[in-house]
Order: structure tokens, then sequence, then C-alpha cells
């Protein structure tokens, strides 16, 4: 007789196609064990590639539902979820999508998917109140320097080597007309992901200033990430950032 | 190991109330259709998203009941900590009547296998199970209501029938039952018991809910059929017949129209919810001329 652990243990080796182990401790009655477990599997699978596709919608469009299903069985495969909350699920499907083979015809698809993923977690990031100005204008020039910011939750920045934006706007709108006019030869593009009061913001923005923002999001101190974006007008980024409630809190910098 | 009832916020009336989902929050939030009380999937609601915004609206206007779907009550590994408070987080903003979640497991190893997997009935899961709704229960500092799954397969060392196992974890935890009768119906269809007699051998007064909802139908090639709990559809004639019986055994009880996939129109949801609605105004008739007599 099986322990609890044991059992479960078995069970989950079966659903997940790694063995069959499961079957000495079912009851027949007239049904093989695949068959019974298999219904316990379809509704297992059905719900992770829902989740995926609630996620990646974009991506789901670009490819179509049989390749979609192709590519989430795979990936369910290789990375089941480790929690119940299946908003959470797939946060590595575009890494896989940019290895999985039946896919390296698209290369913006990646791209596309890592925009969907920071869409995804802005609309489901924590509330949180932006950061109180006055604290900041409270303190002294040299405290100024080691000001390293906490970001909003639902920020997140995202690069590519094509218009992801674009053409991840002309799928969701399903404007075909867009969808012809984007070259994807026309550059990388460095993108801000934000949620805002009821909607999601993706803004474009020039390297310079992705990349200032990137070292702010990383708490990197402000005079340290001025001294590496140098030819940025700093102050103007800054208070764009602060104005759009893009920090929710800093500490001073202790370093020398 | 305890029995005293513990305590809920507010209360969800012995009414019919529908389960809420994403498609229908626009349409609640604006017309406040006339259900009694609403009940969601907890999962849904662990985020900050627009969906959790809604709720906060809608939850103002109407009862709530959370029902988990993930906390896998019966994993020999133990509870996740991390999703227990979770759900607490979602109970302390939703402030629900009720929260309930199942008798199974959906997680191994560490991995959530997305659906409510049937459990061994034997004396170390009851213990399990039991040891782990006590856990919930001191946690979330109030009573659950723990549910009847549907299940398709059997263990051959269980020693326990479901329904004396379900009773054993009420009367030792102190938690309430959600009786699915759709889930009674299709496991005793599917494991040839006896519908009415899963109903008889519940204790009435732990019943806190009811579930309503449609399973659909395999046919498996030799004439044999194996029914599959998947609230895609209206509940069939039988279902309804084994809740009027559900009734008259335990009396009016909240109950819910619990639809998951291929969702209806509000409308629809509404006019279940009306007809079990009719059944429970008899029921609490039938309690009044019975307490007269």
């Amino acid at each position: 007789m099986p322990t609890l652990l044991e059992l479960q243990r078995a069970v989950r080796g079966d659903l997940l196609g790694q063995n069959e182990e499961a079957d000495p401790y079912v009851v027949p009655a007239g049904l093989t064990t695949a068959a019974r477990l298999s219904v316990y599997r379809n509704t297992m699978f059905g719900a992770l590639t829902k989740a995926l596709r609630l996620s990646y919608p974009a991506v789901d469009l670009l490819v179509g539902q049989e390749f979609f299903d192709q590519a989430a069985r795979i990936f369910r495969e290789n990375e089941p979820p480790r929690g119940a909350c299946l908003d959470e699920y797939g946060g590595g499907f575009a890494e896989f999508i940019a290895h999985f083979r039946p896919a390296a015809s698209l290369p913006y698809l990646p791209g596309v998917a890592r925009l969907e993923w920071a869409v995804s977690g802005a609309l489901h990031a924590p509330d949180v109140a932006a950061l109180d100005l006055s604290c900041l204008s409270a303190l002294g020039p040299a405290d100024r320097g080691r000001v390293a910011f906490v970001p909003h939750p639902s920020v997140s920045l995202v690069h590519a080597d094509c218009p992801v934006d674009a053409i991840w706007r002309a799928v969701l709108a399903g404007d075909d007309a867009a969808m012809a006019a984007i070259d994807l030869g026309s550059g990388p593009v460095w993108l801000l992901v934000q949620r805002c009061a009821t909607r999601v913001d993706v803004l474009r923005i020039s390297e310079r200033e992705w990349r200032f923002a990137a070292l702010l999001c990383a708490a990197r101190p402000l005079q340290a990430a001025l001294d590496e974006v140098p030819d940025l007008d700093a102050s103007a980024a800054l208070a764009g950032h602060l104005a759009a409630g893009r920090f929710t809190g800093f500490s001073l910098d202790q370093a020398p | 190991m305890s029995s005293e009832p513990l305590a809920a916020c507010g209360s969800i009336p012995a009414r019919a109330g529908i389960g809420l989902r994403f498609q229908h929050h626009q349409a609640v939030i604006e017309r406040k259709p006339p259900a009694a009380w609403l009940e969601v999937h907890t999962e849904n609601y662990m985020g900050d998203g627009a969906p959790t915004r809604d709720l906060d609206v809608i939850r103002c206007d109407y009862p709530m009941s959370l029902h988990g779907v993930g906390l896998s009550l019966g994993s020999a590994e133990g509870l996740d900590c991390g999703h227990l408070a979770r759900i607490r987080q979602v109970a302390e903003r939703v402030e629900p009547a009720l929260v309930s979640e199942h008798l199974s497991w959906s997680i191994s190893g560490g991995i959530y296998l997305a659906d409510l997997l049937p459990l061994p009935m034997t004396e170390e899961a009851l213990a399990t199970v039991c040891r782990h709704v006590e856990q919930t229960q001191s946690y979330l500092r109030r009573q659950i209501l723990v549910e009847n799954p549907s299940s398709y397969l059997r263990f051959r060392h269980s020693t326990i029938p479901e329904w004396e196992f379900l009773a054993a974890v009420a009367q030792r935890t102190g938690c309430g039952i959600l009786c699915d009768v759709n889930n009674i119906y299709v496991s005793a269809a599917n494991h040839g018991w006896q519908a009415r007699a899963y109903l008889d051998a519940l204790p009435a007064h732990a019943i806190g809910e009811i579930h309503l909802a449609g399973h659909s139908v395999r046919q498996l090639g030799d004439g044999r059929v194996l029914r599959i709990d998947d609230h895609g559809s209206p509940a069939l004639p039988e279902v309804w017949q084994l809740y009027c019986e559900a009734l008259s055994l335990f009396g009016p009880v909240p109950t819910l129209i619990e639809w998951d996939t291929n969702v209806p129109p509000l409308e629809t949801l509404l006019d279940e919810a009306a007809r079990a609605e009719a059944l429970l105004t008899n029921a609490a008739r039938s309690l009044i001329r019975a307490d007269a007599a």
C-alpha cells in the first residue's frame, strides 16, 4: 500500500507523462487507468494552455491556434507551474519560443512575447502609491545624487531588434494595413511598460532614456546613473518618471 | 482538535447566487442584476489588476463567497504557506461571508497540477486533510467549507467511503461542507454509488452551501459512459432532482449556479438562479409548515 506521498508522486509522474506508476494503485472497473487519468490530464493541460493564451494573445494570433497549442504543450511539459496562481504562469515562454525551432522563421516572435509578459505583469502588479515628491525635495543637493529609487511594480523595460510594439498593437487591433506597413528592418525599439489608471501603457523611448531608466529601476544611485548615461537630458527624463509615478520610494546609497 | 464554530464575516442568505466570471464584471457593475450573492475563484483575484479593482466595487453591492481551487488540502507534502497567505490577503480585501476549498489535492513535488485530483480514502489521507483544514481555519481565523469533487478514478487501498470521509473532516475540524450535488451525481454515476445515500450520510447541520452545475457525458464506445464535470452547460434534470432531495434533507441552504466553460450570458445564469430560488422558497415554506405542525 503506498503512502499518500508515494501515491501523489506516482500520479504526478503519470499526469506529466514521465512514467506509468499509478496503474497498480487504481481500481480498473472496466476502464483503463490511462483513460481515467486522461480526464485529469485534459483538464490540467486545458487550464495551462488557457493561462498562456491569456498572457500571450498576440503570439496566439500571430502563429494560429494549432501552432500555439503545440508550443504550449512542449512548454508546459518542460516548465509546469510552481504555484496555483495561473496569472503568473508562463514567464519563461518568450525564452522557450526563442529556442523553439518551428518558430525560427518568425524572428520577432520572442520580442513580442517578452512585451506581452511585461504587459501581463503590469496588469496584475500590486497597487502601490507613487513616491511623495516632497520627500525628495527635502533632500540637500549632496544627498540627491545618492538617491536609489524603488520602481513601481508595474514598470518594466523591454527592448527588441525590431518594432515589436507596432506588431503587438496591429495584431491585437486586427489592423492588417498597419501590419503590412511594418518594416522589420526599421531598427531596434526601446520600450517602457507601465500600468496607468485604467490601462497599460507601452511607450517608445530613446535608447539613452531606456538605459537611464533601466539603471534607476535597478536601484543604481542617481549620480551613478547620470555618469553612466552621458548626453541625456536627465532632468527632463527624471521629471517624466516622477510625474508618471514610476517610483514608489527611495533609499540613500551609503557607498562612498 | 476543535469542533467549536469559528466566526465568519457577515452572512450569505439561504438564497441563490451565481458564480461571477470576468466576462460579466462590467454588466454586474453597470446593471446590478438581482443575484442574491456572488462567488468568485480566489486565485483570480490575487493580483491588483482590473478584475480585483472591479471586485472592490462589486462587493459593496453583494454578499461574497471566495471559492479556492489551488490550496491542495490533501497534499502529503504540506500546505503552500505562501498561497495560504495570499488567500488571507484576498479575504481581507473582499471580506467574504464564505470561504471554501476542495477535498482533493493539486500539488506534488512543488508542481501545481491544475486540477482537483482524487485522494485515496484512507486514515492517512483523512488525518492529512484534517490537519490542513485546521491549519487553514486557524490562519484565516474563520471556518471554511470543504467541497466534494467529481472523480473519475478510485484507489484500491481506499477504506473509507467518500461521504464518511467528508463527514469525518467536518466533525473533526468544525469546518462546513460545500455539498456539490452535481459532483455527487457525477461521481456516483462513475463509480456505481447511490447518490441519495451519499446525501443521507452528510451531517445536515454542517452543510453551508450547495453547488449546482452542468456536466458532460462521454461515450466510451462499449456502450458505457463516463460523466465529466465541466461546468459548461445547465444542470441536468437528474441533478435538479438530487438538489430537491438535498433541500428536503438539509433545509434551505445558500445555493450557487456555477459555470466555468462556455460561460453563457448573465441572463442565463440569473434564470438558473431563479429556478433554484423557487425551490429554496418552497423548502423554507415546508420548514415553516413542519414547525407549525
